[in-house]
This record gives C-alpha cells, structure tokens and sequence, in this order.
C-alpha cells in the first residue's frame, strides 16, 4: 500500500520465477477466519505452522503466528495463487532436510532455539525468495489477526480498533498560532501581470444553451 | 461498430479532474458523456471496512497496479536511475479513492519558475488565474483548513475547520515554535465537520485505505454525485483504445471496448481526455494515425515526456511517551513552507513542504523495524505508538528525459499496450532532497526525539504523476495551450496532471481539479466554436 516500504516491485515480473510480492494482489484472503489446509498435507503444514511461530513468537500476552492461523493463510494465499506453490513446497521440503540432518527430527520437534538457528542458515543461504515471501505472509496473518490486535491495545496502548470504531473529533486550537498569525508574508508576491484571458469564475447557471 | 453522437462534450476519465470538469459543463446545462475504463468501488470491499485492513491494503487495494491487477488495470514499469513506484487506480473517482486528502494550493512564484529561478518553465497562466477556480473546487470538496496562512496570498474562508492537532501535531507545533519557524495546519479533502450530506470525519485515519463513511472527499463521493444529477452519463468500464479524429483534423469522439469486450464509439464535438500522468499520454500515443504519427496533440514531440513525480521522503521520530499515533486523519498535523521558496544560499532552485503524520500502522511498523525470531516484540514495542512522521515533498523539475512510453511486451486485458516509465533525480533534485530530509530531521529532533531515522530518497513513490503533456504558450514547447486545449486539435482538450508544466512542491489534487473547473468554464464559453448544441 502507498506508504508500505516492503512492496513496491520497481520492475514489472519478469523474473524466470513468479514475484510473490506482485502475485498477492490476486490473492484476497481475510484474515483471521477459521480454515484447514487445502494445499499443505499434514506432515508439510505442521512444518510451517512451526515456521510461522519462530518467525513470530509468542511473548508479552500475546499468540505466536502459529497459534492465530498464520500457516493456513499463507496455505489460503497459495491456493489462490498457484505460481507461489512450487517455492513454498521446495522451502518446506528443503527445511526439512536439514531438520533431518542436522537435529534428526523433524522441524517442528526441534527446540525454538534450534527452530530459529535452522531458520537463520536457511534464510542466509535461500536465493529463491521463499523466506522473504513467507516471513511477509506471516507478519500479514499475525497484524491482520483481531486477537493480536486486542493484545496490542492492553499491552501497549495502540487502538488497532480505532480505524473500524473512530471517535469525536475534537475542534482545532486555534490559539497556537498566535505567534505564526503575526509573522510576515512568506511568498513571493508578484508583480500584477495580464491574466491569459477573459473567464472570471462564477457560480454555474443552467439554462444557459442558446 | 455501433455510432452514437450523444452529448456535447465526451469526458475519457472519470478521476479527479474529469469528474470535475463533468459536473461543471453539467451545472451549465451542457450534455456530458463521460467513458471510465474502470468501475465503482465496491465500499464493502474498501479495506477500512474490515479490521484486516492493512493487510487488504497490500492485496486487492494496493496502490501498484502491477500488484492490485484490477481488469480495468495496464501493466506500468519503471525503469531509469531513479525508478518510479506507480501508485493510481483506475476506478471512478481516478487515484483520489486511494489519497490521503492533502489538498494544497500552489504558491504564486509556480507559476513562474522560469522567470523567477531560472529552472523549468513559466506556467501559461498566474495564480490568480486560478484562485477563483480554487475556491469553487473547495466548496464542492468541502476542504478543511484555515485562512490566513502568512505562507500563501489572502483567501476566503474555508468550508470546514482543520483536523485537531492530536499528541502529534502538539509535538510538531512545538518543536515550529522552538526553532521559529513558519507552521499551519493542513489543508486536507476531509469533512471535518458534516458537508453536503456527507459525515464528519471521526479520526479513522490510514485515509489512503478507503474512508468507508466518506468523510474522505474522493471524487465518487464529491462531483460524481452533483454530475449524475445534472444529468451526465457516466460509462464504466469503457476502455477507449483511441480519440478518433476526422479528416478536418478535429476530434469526432473516442473507440472504446465495452465490458464485453466489443468496440463501440462514442462522439461529441469536444473530446476531454482526463486519464492522468500516464494514462492520458498512453491514449494519445495509441490515438496515433498517418496525419499524428507519433501519437495525437504531438507535434511537439512532449507527449510522454518531462514526467514528473515530486522529491519525497518521511522523517520519523521516535519519542519516549506515547503519542497516540493511532488517532486521527493520516495525513495532517500541520505543515510547514518554511523553506518553500527559493533560497540561493540552500544550493538548489525551489523548495518543499514538511507535513505532519502520525504514526505507522502495525503491520507497516513491523515490517519496516521488527526484525524475526526471538527479539520481535521487543523491537516492535520500543516503536509502536512512540514515533510519529513527517512526508516532506519537494519540487521535481521537468526533464524530457523522465518519461513515459507504450510497452508492447506487456498488455492490458483488451489487448493495448501498458506503459514504462523512466525517471531519474537530477542534481537539483539531488540536493533539495538531502536539505529537506536534514531539516524533517531537525524538525524531528526540536520536537524532542530519542533518535530519528529517515526514508532517504528510494524508493519513488508515484502518488503525484505529472507533466507529460504540458500545457505552454508555444506549440513547439508544449502540447496544451493555458485552457487546456492541444495545439494540434482545436476541440481537444487535456485537464490531468500531465498538463502540469512544473510539478510545484505539494500534492496537486487540488490544482487539477482547479485546472479542470477553468477550463468546463472556457469549452462552455466558447461552445459556439464547438457547435455544443
């Protein structure tokens, strides 16, 4: 969105591989709605459920990403989106292995430390985008979610409601500007010059065709 | 192919400008046709209306075209040094549906640049060729301000009162009055106060997502109403694939493929083209033909060129209290033009504004400084509802090199080409863009920060996409005379933003929508030229 610094694709794709960040935009998913897996089989999601709460622990009051759906939005956005299914089951695929090799278990069995350690290799070595597109898919789910909002409102005062509930505008003080209100004109004030013709602006009348 | 000779004027573009410009001939008593290659918003699906809102915002809603891909969207690249990142909707009420509502005037030195600074170029006309129409075009959008800014000319008073300065603007005003400063609160296209049947704003702010009770004075909510009214045939999803222009050299009406796809052709005896920065030069170019064959109105060779798109970055501020960045309109506190005039001893021609924001959103927040894994929350509560920001936006002098240009590799849905553009900052751009971030950043500092960072100059937002059919006196050195009206093509007209010779230092909705009221005034003046009937 306009003031979004993470989005903006500067290039229309045209990349050999599909450009998540320009492929969402096919892809309206609410968050926060009950949902299964539709693309993700079990083994595969309950490894991205365990990405998706090392990426965003749980802390402070408030969920991990798991807990508030994160896995089954990023599985609701690829089934919208067919292109980006090939680089999330490679990277879940390839997690995987080296859950597999490294801690002999599998992902989602390992010690959060360890989650985060396996993750951090794996994102420094992943040139194909799959990090970056699930890490923004679940920063999505987590500030979309309402839950998370309402523990931001108790823990650190920001209303996350606000934009849905508003509230009375209060009326502007006008007494601030005593001091600007006496400063000089700052513009540059031109010298009168010919207008370019003969229109002065007047309120509309009907009835006006000939 | 189905001919119909139905109105008095043909208006391609139903944005801020056309609608305008619509509901001005209408009030009139001319007979408007109006062809929008997009459609209504859907007000359920704005993302405001649902508590996911941020996350919409970067889907279906998100600025990108390239990204939202709505049917009525074409492909727009960027390219050049410094790329531009094109923001616009192709909807009814154009880009305004996704603004934040700051609604400046121009000062009168932009219209003289050329004379005065010796950069760009002169405007065909003078500020106060404009005033009056600034004035009607705030009374139809119900502006919220206040008179007597010692930075601009005398004016009347305005419809609504300014937004309140909220924890924010308090923090600004302060740090204004500590270094003695010029400051004002912020014009915006907000009804701060119930206008016209529509509601006071009541503080939702993130504007830019959608205003779902339409406080927001987007163009769907403020001319088209008035305009339908009146009277005027509004024609959604209407892709024109080209002005067509008959052996007199005069417009006849525009080819348009309706929403099934099928040609149809719509003619008046005055064609409006009003398809904004990019869409307007897109038309023209496709409108070429063996008597305009480097595209319609461009015997000077300017169509697609001199794009401009304004030096932008935000400062932002993080302040050890909370400063309830989550209450109130986006886009202003209050603003200052304290370094909007030029000034030799700053190193650079021009200047630029300095507007107040609140804070960001917590998705955005995230992303931007909350890195994963185990220190997350930590980072993101060190800022959450403890920074707010300031939008600087200076002045981006023409350059022909900046351009627009039809993209046969990627096409529309119907078929036609999409668009490139190039852009690069040049030098003066360069240095007006470090001053202004050092002074957000002063600002920021006076204001009582802990720390401040800034967005630099990159990416480049292109919110504000002008020049690239520039209005002039000289029909080699432009492509519209100072109504608007082509060179080449004596009932057509241009009312965008590519009619903007220089780009000023602050959003030009207002200017545009000002342009388009004088000239619905000038076509219905002359309609005897026209044969308007």
């Amino acid at each position: 969105m306009a003031y979004d610094r993470k989005q903006g694709g500067h290039q229309i794709a045209q990349a050999n591989r599909p450009d998540y960040r320009l492929e969402v935009g096919r892809a309206e998913v609410p968050v926060g709605e009950a949902r299964g897996f539709a693309v993700l089989d079990p083994a595969r999601a309950a490894t991205l459920r365990a990405w998706s709460a090392t990426l965003i622990p749980a802390g402070d009051g408030r969920p991990d990403a798991g807990e508030v759906g994160a896995a089954e939005y990023i599985d609701a956005t690829v089934l919208k989106v067919p292109s980006l299914r090939p680089a999330l089951l490679h990277a879940l695929d390839a997690l995987e292995r080296a859950a597999a090799a490294k801690a002999h278990r599998p992902f989602a069995e390992c010690p959060v430390d360890e989650r985060e350690r396996m993750l951090r290799e794996f994102q420094a070595a992943d040139d194909s985008d799959a990090f970056s597109m699930i890490s923004d898919f679940t920063y999505e789910a987590y500030y979309g979610h309402p839950r998370v909002l309402a523990a931001l409102e108790t823990e650190t005062g920001w209303r996350g409601t606000a934009p849905m509930t508003g509230s009375e505008m209060a009326p502007f003080d006008e007494n601030a500007l005593a001091r600007v209100r006496k400063l000089p004109p700052r513009y540059r004030i031109l010298p009168p010059k010919q207008t370019v013709g003969p229109i002065r602006a007047k309120p509309a009348r009907k009835g006006m065709h000939k | 192919m189905t001919q119909e000779q139905d109105a008095d004027v043909l208006v391609i573009g139903s944005g801020a400008s056309g609608a305008a410009l619509s509901k001005r001939l209408s009030d009139h008593g001319a007979k408007v046709l109006c062809l929008e290659q997009g459609d209504w918003v859907d007000r359920a699906r704005l993302p405001k209306s649902h508590v996911d809102w941020e996350v919409r915002g970067r889907r279906h809603w998100a600025a990108n075209p390239n990204v939202r891909r709505w049917p009525a969207d074409y492909p727009v690249g960027s390219e050049g040094q410094d790329p531009v990142d094109v923001y616009m909707y192709n909807a009814v009420g154009g880009s305004q549906v996704g603004f934040a509502g700051n609604y400046w005037r121009m000062a009168p030195s932009d219209f003289r640049v050329q004379t005065l600074d010796g950069v760009g170029v002169d405007w065909p006309l003078t500020y106060g060729d404009l005033a009056p129409y600034y004035a009607i075009n705030d009374a139809e959008v119900g502006v919220a301000g206040l008179a007597g800014d010692p930075c601009g000319p005398e004016r009347e008073p305005l419809p609504n009162p300014p937004a309140p300065l909220g924890r924010p603007g308090e923090l600004l005003v302060n740090a204004y009055e500590k270094l003695g400063w010029y400051w004002w609160p912020t014009e915006q296209a907000i009804t701060t106060k119930a206008y016209r049947g529509r509601p006071a704003c009541d503080n939702r702010g993130w504007c830019t997502f959608g205003c779902p009770q339409g406080s927001l004075s987007t163009a769907d909510l403020t001319y088209w109403p008035g305009a339908l009214q009146n009277g005027v045939e509004l024609r959604t999803n209407a892709r024109v694939r080209e002005v067509v222009v008959g052996p007199d050299g005069r417009a006849v009406g525009a080819r348009y493929y309706d929403q099934d796809g099928v040609i149809r052709e719509a003619r008046a005896p005055v064609v409006v083209v009003a398809c904004g920065g990019l869409g307007t030069p897109r038309l023209l170019m496709l409108s070429s033909s063996s008597a305009h064959p480097d595209g319609l109105a461009n015997s000077s060779g300017l169509v697609g060129k001199n794009l401009m798109v304004h030096v932008q970055s935000f400062a932002v501020g993080l302040f050890d209290d909370p400063v309830d960045g989550w209450n109130g309109t986006w886009g202003g506190t209050v603003s200052t033009r304290q370094f909007y005039e030029t000034d030799p001893a700053r190193g650079y021609a021009r200047g630029f504004i300095m507007s107040g924001c609140r804070g960001w959103s917590p998705l955005n927040l995230a992303l931007q400084i909350a890195p994963w894994g185990s220190g997350h929350h930590a980072a993101f509560d060190a800022h959450i509802n403890h920074e707010i920001s300031i939008y600087m936006c200076g002045e981006d002098l023409p350059e022909e090199s900046n351009r627009v240009e039809l993209d046969w590799n990627h096409m529309d849905g119907f078929g036609m080409p999409g668009v490139r553009t190039y852009h690069a900052l040049n030098e003066n751009s360069l240095r007006l863009g470090k001053d202004m971030i050092a002074h957000g950043r002063q600002v920021l500092d006076a204001a009582g920060a802990v720390s401040v960072r800034d967005f630099g100059l990159a990416p480049i937002w292109g919110w504000h996409l002008l020049g690239t059919a520039r209005m002039g006196t000289d029909p080699k050195t432009s492509v519209a005379d100072s109504f608007n009206r082509a060179h080449d093509v004596p009932n057509l007209f241009i009312v965008d933003g590519s009619s903007m010779p220089t780009s000023a230092g602050v959003n030009p909705s207002a200017t545009i929508q000002a342009l388009a009221l004088r000239c619905a005034d000038h076509i219905w003046e002359r309609r005897r030229d026209w044969t308007v009937s």
